[in-house]
């Protein structure tokens, strides 16, 4: 007795141990699985988070240089490493930023004289982009100047194959024009304001001279074929203005001057030929803007900046209208006290203002964000620019020059930016727009997540418009009508069809079905309203069928007659499209959609993403539908079918209500899927960021544009930042609707279903 | 409480082979039935008297379910079930191919073994059954509610609550309401399918008062595997053994005097 009640004990040891075992196995199972969910919620945010950081202003270095009289300019190359300014006396000095390569910060490596200090009468520089400089004058002459860098990497004897070869960046200018000076007023007076910009070949000379005439000057570059010189051909215009020129722009594309002359600023259009003529003025908002005190471009040459004696600065570009393009004010940005000096960066939006209370103000106009304002080194400052990487500013302050570490990496982003509409450069009115990227360097990006979110929204809405009356019509009819030996082989080969790759749904889709749709297009609509019109008229018919005909097929079997029904009239909608086509559309349905109803037509369409998405989620519709119905315990039915109830009232009243909780768990499971779909979406949609309910035109989804610009962004930019924001938010979609379908689930089960 | 007509008593006993056509409620006859190949049922023929309690009874198997699911053609849900002979309701044989199952269910009702309300509030479970007939008006509704639960001896429990689910019952009060929710579409015939199977001997007993009481105005048939059930609710008692109908008769003289050797060995306990 003794072993044997010990061998009990030690059986019920390892059954204890296997019963712990599988406990804290299922345990940690489940908890690894909701650790996973929080880490990819928690990495999406991480990647996301620094879009939303502010701007922060670290110095890296301090020095002096030499007294000067006047800076007219400060810059750097794109290392930061080498610096350069322009004196008005007609100096350019070079100088080291950081102590580097034997050189001191602050030591001068290369200065110039470009013309004696008295002959000179104005200054002007270009976009930082094509970073020229002038100085204008006073025979009427302009000594254009590029400060330019020789980067090389010397090796010297004892540099072995493992040190890294220090880089070293030497300074150089070039003169422009041969280094002579170029004639930009024959009349040889002074020139009192000057702009200037070049295309790489043409140049464009814009100056004031006798205060109050306008003087255009474009250089026309002409290559020798024979000999490949190039000559400067000057053309020039004068242009008459009753009151004093405060200040020019020309811009970079060389066909648009703009003069301001107090609050009034005209544009002149040049044309390729080179006439000028004068177009319009800018409506000016005096009242809540104040007086302009300066005029300058901003990045890309599309907007015009206006500082204002009150502080703001407003920004201008052209927008199409009834008279064709036209400046138009479109927003505001106050720098809290009157502004002297604005810088641009070389591409983004971002601009750079002094105050005349020596403080820097850091804004972007895409987004409206006032990114930084204060004194970063604790003085005034004078003068700034930024590298053109946009990681570095150079500042000249009261007491010396600064150098800044700036970390500004997505000024262009903001969550209202993203959010609401904004009014992009060029466009007619705020709207909300995706296009992340472009040919050119300047391009302002459009990140608005309204219209993806959109097109998520239409796509799934379009699929279920689709899915879920077949999808449950087919489970209930399946479930609860069907004979047990049908429904056999119908359950299990439909939900085979929740195998088939989405990426066969896709390419079937767009290149198979999408051009049928397009060239069978009433066909299309035929079949939509034949199909269910002859399956509910061939149901009439066989209910009116005599007794012994209809017993011939079992009820359960009967639907099969349904088959031949649904193919002839397939094949019916097919053959009279070209017919229908002729008679109602004027034998193109296309143009007719097009041109009579004034309705755009996409061949990717909607339509096409309905039914190919729509196919992709019936078999989960169907799937988790038909188990609910199914699962309605018998006697629930029979005691309806017992009190005299037919069973389509059975169905209606005991069935359909004791597994609703099953059926709206199937459409919420559907609409999962067809929210977080991607391959279909993305091969029939065209990917095109609309927002339209239109059902000819496409869409573009959350995951589609995932799949499409993930691989192209580059690695912590703000456009892969903005990407996996994306990939947030749907997150959230599913996560939202899951979390809705759980809790509407629940309380219905709670209702209906304590059987 | 139900309106009392004068009845037969326990006590009377009637001709069951010979009853007139006022005194039949249902007339079986030749009925055999088949689940595919298999024959379930043996040429049975009886006559079900009106207003009386008539019980099946028998062991596990013998079809006296599937008899009783005969009467109102809930076999017709079963697909390999064929049926061949007769079931008369006043003359006209519910197999015949004109007959809406439908309309028949309305006549015959079933109260199944395990209690089966609905999702739905006791209010709308009452009430179904007219909800299908279209009626509409408030007030009969509300009339027949009172008057079936009193009927089905629920009313005094259930009067404060009747918009509470009627998952909120307890299990006989539950078989209780599906009592009522059939008798409140005024059936002439009531099927009881060992209606008292799934419940404790207090609720069994309530139920079995209720059966008595219901006789006063509805035809009763109840199978039961209890016989001592059958003995106390029943007037007549149908006796089957492998598909067959072995002996029909008066409850006293079935259970006293059994004239078969069948039932005698069951009643006294050799099998089943």
């Amino acid at each position: 007795m003794a072993t044997q009640s010990a061998q009990q004990l030690s059986a019920n040891r390892t059954r204890l141990f296997k019963d712990r075992f599988a406990r804290y196995g299922v345990t940690a199972g489940g908890i690894m699985v909701l650790v996973a969910l929080l880490l990819i919620f928690f990495y999406l945010l991480y990647v996301v988070q620094p879009i939303f950081e502010s701007v922060s202003l670290k110095k890296v270095n301090e020095f002096n240089l030499p007294q000067a009289q006047q800076v007219e300019a400060v810059g750097m190359e794109e290392q930061a490493e080498i610096g350069y300014r322009f004196l008005q006396s007609g100096k350019l000095e070079f100088f080291a930023l950081i102590d580097k390569n034997e050189r001191q910060a602050g030591e001068i490596l290369l200065s110039e004289q470009f013309a004696d200090a008295d002959k000179i009468s104005s200054f002007a520089k270009t976009l930082p982009v094509n970073k020229q400089y002038v100085y204008g004058l006073n025979d009427g002459k302009a000594v254009v100047v590029e400060p330019k860098f020789n980067v090389t990497f010397p090796e010297t004897a004892s540099t072995s194959a493992t040190d890294r070869v220090e880089r070293i960046i030497t300074p150089r200018f070039e003169v422009k024009n041969d280094g002579q000076p170029l004639v930009i007023d024959e009349q040889q007076r002074a020139l009192q304001k000057l702009a200037y910009e070049t295309d790489g070949d043409g140049m464009l000379f814009a100056a004031a001279v006798d205060g109050s005439t306008l003087l255009i000057t474009h250089f026309v570059a002409e290559e020798n074929f024979m000999t490949g010189a190039v000559t400067l051909t000057p053309n020039y215009t004068e242009i008459p203005l009753n009151s004093a020129i405060d200040d020019i722009v020309v811009t970079p594309d060389l066909r648009q001057v703009m003069v301001r002359r107090e609050n009034r600023v005209h544009i002149f259009d040049i044309s390729i030929s080179g006439e000028v003529s004068e177009r319009d003025l800018l409506p000016m908002r005096k009242g809540e803007l104040g007086n302009a005190t300066g005029m300058y471009l901003l990045a890309g040459a599309s907007s015009i900046l206006l500082t204002h004696d009150t502080g703001l600065v407003s920004q201008w570009f052209e927008v199409p209208g009834d008279e064709g393009r036209q400046y138009q004010y479109i927003r505001q940005f106050d720098a809290g006290s009157p502004v002297t000096d604005v810088e641009v960066e070389y591409y983004r939006r971002t601009f750079y203002t002094l105050s005349e209370n020596g403080e820097l103000n850091i804004f972007h106009t895409t987004s409206e964000a006032d990114l930084y304002q204060g004194k970063p080194a604790e003085v005034d400052v004078e003068r700034v620019m930024v590298d053109p990487r946009a990681n570095y500013l150079l500042m000249k302050t009261a007491s010396g020059y600064s150098l800044f570490d700036v970390d500004n990496e997505h000024p262009e982003v903001t969550w209202s930016g993203i959010w609401q509409e904004v009014w992009y450069e060029g466009y007619p009115e705020p709207d909300y727009t995706w296009q992340s990227t472009s040919g050119s360097d300047d391009f302002e990006s459009k990140f608005s997540l309204v219209p993806i979110s959109f097109g998520t929204i239409k796509a799934a809405a379009y699929a279920m418009l689709f899915a879920v009356p077949i999808g449950l019509a087919a489970a209930v009819y399946t479930a609860y009508f069907m004979s047990p030996s049908v429904r056999k082989f119908v359950k299990p080969t439909v939900e085979i069809m929740e195998a088939l790759p989405t990426v066969i749904l896709g390419f079937l889709a767009g290149l198979w079905l999408a051009p049928l749709v397009e060239a069978y297009l009433p066909g299309f609509i035929a079949i939509l309203i034949l199909i269910p019109t002859s399956i509910i008229a061939m149901a009439a018919i066989w209910s009116q069928m005599p007794t012994n005909i209809k017993s011939k097929v079992n009820d359960g079997r009967a639907s099969l007659l349904l088959i031949p029904v649904v193919l002839l009239m397939g094949w019916l909608s097919f053959e009279i499209s070209p017919w229908i086509e002729q008679v109602l559309f004027d034998g193109d349905a296309r143009r007719f959609i097009t041109n009579e109803l004034g309705v755009t037509f996409d061949q990717r369409n909607s339509l096409v993403v309905g039914i190919a998405m729509g196919f992709a989620v019936i078999p989960t519709i169907f799937s988790i539908a038909e188990d609910a119905v199914f699962s309605v315990p018998k006697h629930l039915s029979n005691g309806s079918l017992a009190l005299g109830a037919t069973p389509w009232q059975t169905l209606t009243k005991v069935v359909l209500l004791t597994a609703s909780p099953g059926i709206f768990s199937a459409v919420m499971m559907g609409l999962g899927r067809a929210v977080g779909e991607t391959m279909i979406v993305l091969m029939a949609t065209g990917n095109t960021p609309i927002m339209d309910w239109n059902i000819f035109e496409g869409m573009r989804t959350l995951s589609a544009n995932i799949a499409v610009e993930m691989p192209e962004s580059e690695v912590g930019s703000s456009h892969y930042r903005i990407l996996f924001l994306a990939a947030f938010v749907l997150f959230i979609f599913t996560f939202f609707f899951n979390t809705i379908a759980e809790f509407v689930r629940q309380r219905l089960r709670d209702k209906y279903s304590s059987m | 409480m139900i309106s009392v007509n004068p009845t037969t008593s326990n006590a009377e006993k009637l001709d069951l082979e010979n009853l007139s056509p006022e005194q039949t409620a249902l007339s079986i006859k030749n009925l055999d039935l088949f689940y595919g190949q298999d024959q379930a049922l043996y040429d049975i023929s009886m006559h079900v008297p009106k207003n009386r309690v008539t019980a099946f009874i028998g062991p596990s198997g013998c079809g006296k379910s599937t008899l009783l699911r005969c009467i109102n053609r809930m076999n017709d849900l079963v697909e390999i079930c064929k049926v061949k002979g007769d079931i008369e309701l006043h003359g006209k044989n519910i197999y015949d191919k004109d007959v809406d199952v439908a309309a028949l269910r309305r006549r015959i009702g079933m109260v199944f073994q395990r209690p089966n309300p609905f999702p739905k509030s006791i209010y709308e479970n009452v009430v179904y059954g007219l909800r299908l007939q279209g009626v509409k008006d408030r007030r009969v509704l509300d009339e027949a509610v009172e008057t079936s639960l009193r009927g089905a001896a629920l009313w005094d429990e259930v009067k404060d609550r009747l918009n509470a689910s009627a998952f909120s019952l307890s299990g006989g009060q539950q078989q209780r309401l599906v009592i009522a929710r059939s008798i409140a579409i005024e059936p002439e015939i009531l099927l009881l399918d060992e209606p008292t199977s799934a419940l404790d001997p207090i609720s069994t007993l309530t139920i079995e008062e209720l059966i008595t009481d219901l006789k006063k105005q509805f035809t009763v048939v109840i199978v039961t595997h209890n016989m001592q059930q059958a003995a106390r609710v029943s007037d007549q008692t149908a006796f089957l053994y492998m598909g067959k109908l072995i002996e029909y008769a008066d409850t006293d003289t079935l259970f006293t005097t059994p004239s078969e050797k069948q039932t005698e060995d069951y009643i006294t306990g050799r099998y089943g």
